[in-house]
């Protein structure tokens, strides 16, 4: 009985996560665009619902009846794994994710989070990287020159910067102790650690832009060069599939951000409720990232790979020893 | 000393990211500043300034009479050959047009048709809103033409969307010296 109840609460709170995860892209969508059209001194959309609210909802009915085109040349099967591999790993991910410590439902203490790994941070980088593997097989599927360049550099620029964001939480590790998410949060309760890692902290959120492919790092899919880089030839349902686990790895680097250098659900001076403090900082993290892309251009390629090489995985490198130095 | 001194500020405003701040900085006063689309046709529209060369139209003089005497020189002004001009003799024995036909689909709205018109019968005014599904549609004829809104005086302003071109396009707008539009935009 109690195993079957444990079960349970595990597959409730995962049904309630995923749903979360696929729903969540649609009001950000909107909020995306109205903050570009703000930005740029439009409206942004206005005609569908009020301010145009429902337009993610007309957009997701427009994307499920459009055509599902598979060019002639392409490899099929590649093809159509492709999407589901490029949005599974960003959904996994957040098993390890902790929102809180708990709540309690009708006198039942229920944990805020799916699973308390002691290595929830390896597994975070692990998983993400399979995210890479979508993006190199829906460009190479697709047999188009645009889709195989944009996935080619997309490869280059995932790799180049998962090393320097795996070495910037080192620091964070250090300082908590352990590379459990949980743990880390805790260690945070008086201090975060953005005061401590400054240059981590720094070192992990433009990594993390780059890992998220979003301005100024976007080359995977630069339109002006591209087309629209892997997903040139995606249509339809598959399309959105690269969308959504476009805005989830958005979501998934603005949470571990909060998570690892802004000390998750610990408030300061205003006592609000854990969650709350959460989704305030990760909403900010979230603004950031569309703030970034409606201001800056495009890095160059050379320049891109110029900033993971030589400026991040040295900034990284130096973050590890001082961490080192001065906690030892 | 001065130079130097300029290049060390600047490499220390680089060091932390004084340009991409200063560009968060202007994007983030943006986004709070207030927009300028003119929300047509939902909301409103623009309603030009008088010297705006819209669509034709042919006026009557005090007696209610057409103004035109048929002479044809707008049609042989119009670089675009899209005016006809069939003359008849009236009752009172003056030359007015039985048939007045622009193609404005052809029309390239130069108004050199307005500068020729020895009789000043003909104009064009203000109204914008004529666009069809159908080329045929666009040829004009004399009493339609007849019908057209005249200029109005003032201009330039932007007006509820709901209003009619067709009918009343008389309207008053605060903006005597017309639509601003830089109103909004943010120079520094
Ligand atoms: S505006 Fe120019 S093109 Fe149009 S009818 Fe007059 S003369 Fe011809
Ligand atoms: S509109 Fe003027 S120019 Fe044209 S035929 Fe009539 S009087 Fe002559």
């Amino acid at each position: 009985m109690e195993l079957a109840v444990a079960i349970g609460l595990i597959i409730l709170k995962v049904a309630l996560l995923i749903a979360m995860l696929l729903l969540l892209p649609l009001p950000l969508t909107w909020v995306e665009r109205k903050i570009a059209g703000h930005m740029q001194q439009r409206m942004g959309p206005m005609r569908v619902g009020w301010h145009g609210l429902l337009q993610p909802v007309a957009d997701g009915i427009k994307l499920l009846t459009k055509e599902d085109h598979i060019p002639a040349e392409a490899d099929r099967f590649l093809f159509k794994l492709a999407p589901i591999l490029a949005l599974a790993p960003p959904f996994v991910v957040f098993v390890a994710i902790p929102f809180g410590e708990s709540v309690s439902v009708l006198g039942n203490e229920i944990t805020l989070y799916v699973s308390n790994m002691n290595v929830a941070l390896l597994f975070v980088f692990a998983v993400i990287g399979l995210e890479v593997y979508g993006v190199i097989f829906g460009g190479w599927a697709a047999n188009s020159k645009y889709a195989v360049l944009g996935s080619l550099r997309t490869c280059a620029q995932m790799i180049s910067y998962e090393i320097p964001m795996g070495f910037a939480v080192i620091g964070v590790v250090m300082l908590a102790q352990s590379m459990s998410l949980l743990e880390i949060v805790r260690a945070q309760e008086d201090v975060w650690n953005i005061v401590y890692q400054p240059i981590g902290f720094f070192v992990f959120f433009v990594a993390g832009l780059a890992e998220a492919q979003r301005i100024p790092f976007d080359l995977s899919e630069a339109e002006g060069d591209l087309g629209a880089g892997f997903h040139t030839e995606y249509s339809g349902i598959r399309f959105a599939f690269f969308m959504v686990s476009e805005y989830v790895v958005m979501l998934l680097v603005s949470v571990l951000t909060v998570i690892l250098f802004f000390g998750g659900w610990n408030g300061v001076l205003i006592p609000l409720p854990p969650l709350l403090w959460f989704a305030l900082k990760v909403a900010f993290f979230v603004y950031l990232f569309m703030w970034f892309r409606f201001t800056f251009p495009r890095y160059r390629y050379d320049q891109l790979m110029a900033i993971g090489w030589k400026v991040l995985l040295p900034l990284s490198m130096a973050n590890i020893i001082i961490t080192g130095i001065a906690f030892s | 000393m001065s130079r130097a001194r300029d290049t060390i500020g600047t490499w220390i405003g680089w060091t932390f990211f004084a340009d991409l701040a200063n560009g968060l900085s202007l994007t983030f006063g943006y986004m709070f500043s207030k927009s300028v689309t003119m929300q047509y046709p939902d909301k409103e529209k623009w309603l030009p300034y008088s010297r705006y060369r819209g669509h034709h139209f042919l006026k009557r003089d005090e007696e209610g009479e057409i103004k035109c005497v048929a002479c044809e020189l707008c049609a042989r002004i119009c670089p675009c050959y899209c005016i006809e001009v069939v003359p008849y003799e009236d009752e009172k024995g003056n030359r007015r047009p039985a048939k007045f036909e622009i193609d404005t689909a052809r029309c390239l709205f130069c108004g050199l048709c307005e500068d020729a018109c020895p009789a000043d019968a003909i104009a064009l005014g203000q109204q914008y809103e004529f666009s069809s599904f159908s080329s045929r549609d666009l040829v004009i004829g004399r009493d339609d033409l007849l019908a057209k809104p005249g200029k109005a005086a003032t201009g330039g302003g932007v007006v509820a969307a709901r209003l009619n071109t067709q009918k009343d396009v008389l309207v008053e707008t605060d903006e005597r010296q017309g639509y601003n539009w830089w109103r909004n935009i943010r120079r520094r």
